[in-house]
């Protein structure tokens, strides 16, 4: 599976124009994490600090495709919140290629070991699953409809708001 | 604006119980005005705020107040509006705009049974209510009318007509507990005002989910639908009228109320009849406001008992996964419920309750676990999609009794306007807490019928509100001990009567709108009878009752 739109990750940003600069999101993983999102490895990374986002995010959700526009919409957000986002993504994709931590470890490693990187697979995950960055009074909208925790139940579920369908049409048993 | 407005009947707030007995006085001729502190908010502009909330699983988000009327809101802080003198929190949740807290209900409709105005006589609890249920009956009738309420037979509230309309379908959720927990316990359709079918103009449900915090189709009645029912009829709404004082007389009448404009320009409002409809915090709060040489603690307070007897339905509950994928979130919010605990002998010991399902989708909550416990990677969608398939609740809604130290009285502090803030004084005492105790065992039998596992309780002494701000201006016969008489007019001035679900002696354990609803059409028909309607002399008539 490929991303949805795979030449649009930044491409239009900061991306040289010169397609033998072209990167590549292998560049960024190890056989480690590579193996955990192998669909990604052939997509174009074409600015390092986006590259290691996209596939940081794809190795905390668990996915095997990400909206590349909506990667963009939420690094920049991300990004505007927490002051060194860019370096914080690079060292904890880079502790997981090095270490080989697993994805359901991670929070409890870096936890357990007081890391200055514990807050930020919450704030990635809370991102691309609730559509939220930030906390508290801070805390903004920045997807609610493509927000994963809709994507991943749009076969079972409409997210709040939005008619489930006709009068009487959740009477029957879920069709899974 | 500095025209003196004037009117027949003036009615203080325009949330759903104000708005309906504005509607009926002016459809029988009145000349109406209903004063609200809160803007006109727009349905749409509603839905997109939810949608764009950060916080959505807070239903007050989409309601931010406005600086001239605020109102209490929690999240992401508390806005100091509510003080709290303890020792239990009371965050009341309300809505001061145009149309008032409806704006965000599940459309519960329920009456009583017979015997909650009778708990003192039978249980030896509480007070009895100045009426019977038999008279309550035809004024929640008339109430169901105009919500358009759908419901089922078997609830334990009798009823001498149908309902208007057939219950809402029943999504597959609640038809698997029913089958399930069949026949230990009964699980039936709750009574609603959303529409099974079109109703007044309105459609039926399509299965929104999101009754809470908005309807966005207008399947589900609401305050809104009923100031426009009452502006059809000829009320004039002034909305962003933040009323400050109620004027008497030298005879103890009321001769006008007082507003601030956001300007904060003061506007005088005359009239013969008043109606305080500003719901059981801010409206007494605005009659301890309206002290004054002759009334030295507050308007229609010679008892002493405006604010007290302050209720509302705390709840316990419990969350588990069932060994079926259920997946919450397909139709209403809260479509079924158990109602076998509404009353019984039990009562003279402990709180009755009601056991309610919730159809909420548990997406975003699920979410919020998974984040907050790390899950990540491939598990991530796979424990999403499970455990939303899987979790499901059931709460208990208990009644509070009555007591006099449970109270609203006014703060010290004062809000941007310069008016006090409401303070709220209560506690949760041991008749409530022990039916928390006692529910906790159809909380297990509810758990192991449906193959329940990863039980979680709520924590023990642990109660959320429900916001059915009830009591604080109750009605009753002795002008000692009560603050209305059984037809909601204040015992102290005969031209003030007060249209809430304030007036309520006790909560009961269901969702007191209806309720509120039935006492003000009932009010409305005890000061301009429906019958004068059909005489030819209308007008004087209405003269002649309105001097």
């Amino acid at each position: 599976m490929a991303l949805d739109e795979p030449d649009s990750v930044a491409a239009n940003r900061d991306d040289p124009a010169d397609p033998s600069r072209r990167r590549l999101l292998a560049g960024l993983l190890t056989a480690y994490t590579a193996s955990l999102i192998p669909w990604a490895l052939a997509q174009p990374a074409p600015h390092a600090d986006r590259g290691a986002f996209t596939a940081l995010s794809a190795i905390l959700v668990g996915r095997q495709a990400l909206d590349a526009a909506q990667a963009g919409r939420l690094y920049d957000a991300l990004a505007a919140a927490h002051p060194n986002f860019p370096a914080d993504v690079q060292a904890l994709l880079t502790l997981i290629n090095e270490r080989h931590i697993d994805p359901l470890q991670l929070q409890a490693t870096l936890d357990g070991e007081h890391s200055p990187l514990a807050p930020l697979p919450r704030s990635i995950v809370g991102a691309w699953a609730l559509g939220v960055v930030g906390s508290g009074e801070g805390a903004r909208c920045v997807a609610y409809e493509t927000a994963l925790n809709a994507v991943i139940v749009a076969d079972v579920l409409k997210p709040p708001t939005y008619a489930y369908g006709a009068y009487g049409s959740w009477t029957v048993k879920p069709n899974i | 604006m500095s025209e003196q407005l004037s009117a027949d009947i003036v009615v203080i707030g325009s949330g759903i119980i104000g708005a309906l007995a504005a509607r009926r006085l002016a459809q029988q001729g009145a000349s109406v005005l209903i004063l609200e502190a809160g803007p006109r908010l727009e349905r749409a502009r509603v839905v997109a705020a939810f949608r764009n909330s950060p916080i959505k699983g807070n239903w007050m988000a989409p309601y931010p107040p406005s600086p001239w009327a605020p109102h209490p809101i929690y999240a992401p802080k508390d806005n100091g509006y509510l003080k709290q003198a303890g020792p239990y929190p009371y965050p009341a949740e309300y809505i001061r705009a145009v149309g008032g807290t409806t704006w965000h209900w599940a459309a519960q409709a329920w009456r009583l049974v017979p015997n909650d105005v009778r708990i003192k006589s039978l249980y030896g609890v509480g007070v009895d209510w100045p009426l019977s249920y038999e008279e309550l009956d035809p004024w929640y009738q008339e109430a169901e009318e105009i919500l358009g309420v759908a419901g089922a037979d078997d609830t334990g509230s009798p009823r001498q007509h149908p309902f208007p309309m057939a219950p809402v379908a029943e999504p597959w959720s609640m038809r698997r507990f029913r089958e399930r927990l069949a026949p230990t316990y009964a699980v039936v359709a709750n009574t609603v005002a959303r529409n099974s079918r079109s109703y007044d103009g309105r459609p039926a449900c399509v299965g929104n989910n999101s009754c809470q915090p908005i309807c966005p189709v207008n399947a589900q009645y609401l305050g809104i639908n009923a100031v426009e029912a009452a502006e059809a009829a000829g009320a004039k709404v002034v909305p962003n009228a933040v009323v400050y004082r109620i004027e008497h007389d030298a005879r103890g009448r009321i001769a006008a109320v007082h507003y601030y404009a956001p300007d904060k320009s003061e506007h005088r409002v005359t009239g013969k009849q008043f109606i305080l409809a500003a719901n059981g915090i801010e409206s007494p709060k605005l009659l301890l406001l309206s002290a004054s040489d002759t009334y030295p603690n507050g308007l229609a307070n010679r008892s002493g008992m405006v604010g007290r007897h302050l209720m509302d339905h705390p709840s316990t509950s419990l969350s588990f996964y069932a060994d079926e994928e259920l997946w919450l979130g397909r139709g209403p919010q809260s479509p079924s419920s158990i109602n076998t605990l509404r009353d019984g002998a039990f009562r003279s010991r402990h709180a009755p309750y009601r056991l309610d399902f919730t159809n909420i989708s548990q997406v975003l909550n699920v979410t919020n676990d998974l984040i907050k416990e790390g899950v990540y990677g491939a598990e991530f969608e796979k424990q999403l999609r499970w455990r939303a398939a899987r979790q499901v609740n059931v709460k208990n809604v208990l009644e509070v009794l009555p007591n006099p130290d449970n109270r609203i009285t006014l703060s010290a502090e004062k809000d941007a306007m310069g008016i006090p803030k409401p303070e709220a004084h209560y506690a949760i005492d041991d008749y409530t807490r022990r039916a928390a105790e006692v529910s906790k065992a159809d909380f297990a039998r509810i758990a192991e019928l449906m193959g329940g596992t990863g039980l979680r309780y709520s924590a023990d002494g642990q109660f959320a509100n429900n916001q059915h701000i009830t009591g604080t201006m109750s009605m009753g016969n002795d002008p000692a001990s009560s603050v209305v008489d059984a037809f909601g007019r204040t015992h102290d001035h005969e031209n003030l009567f007060i249209c809430s679900t304030g007036v309520m002696p006790t909560a009961a354990t269901m969702n007191s709108t209806l309720t509120g609803v039935a006492l003000a059409l009932r009010t409305a028909e005890h000061i301009l009878p429906a019958k004068q309607l059909r005489t030819t002399t209308a007008h004087s008539d209405r003269e002649a009752s309105l001097a």
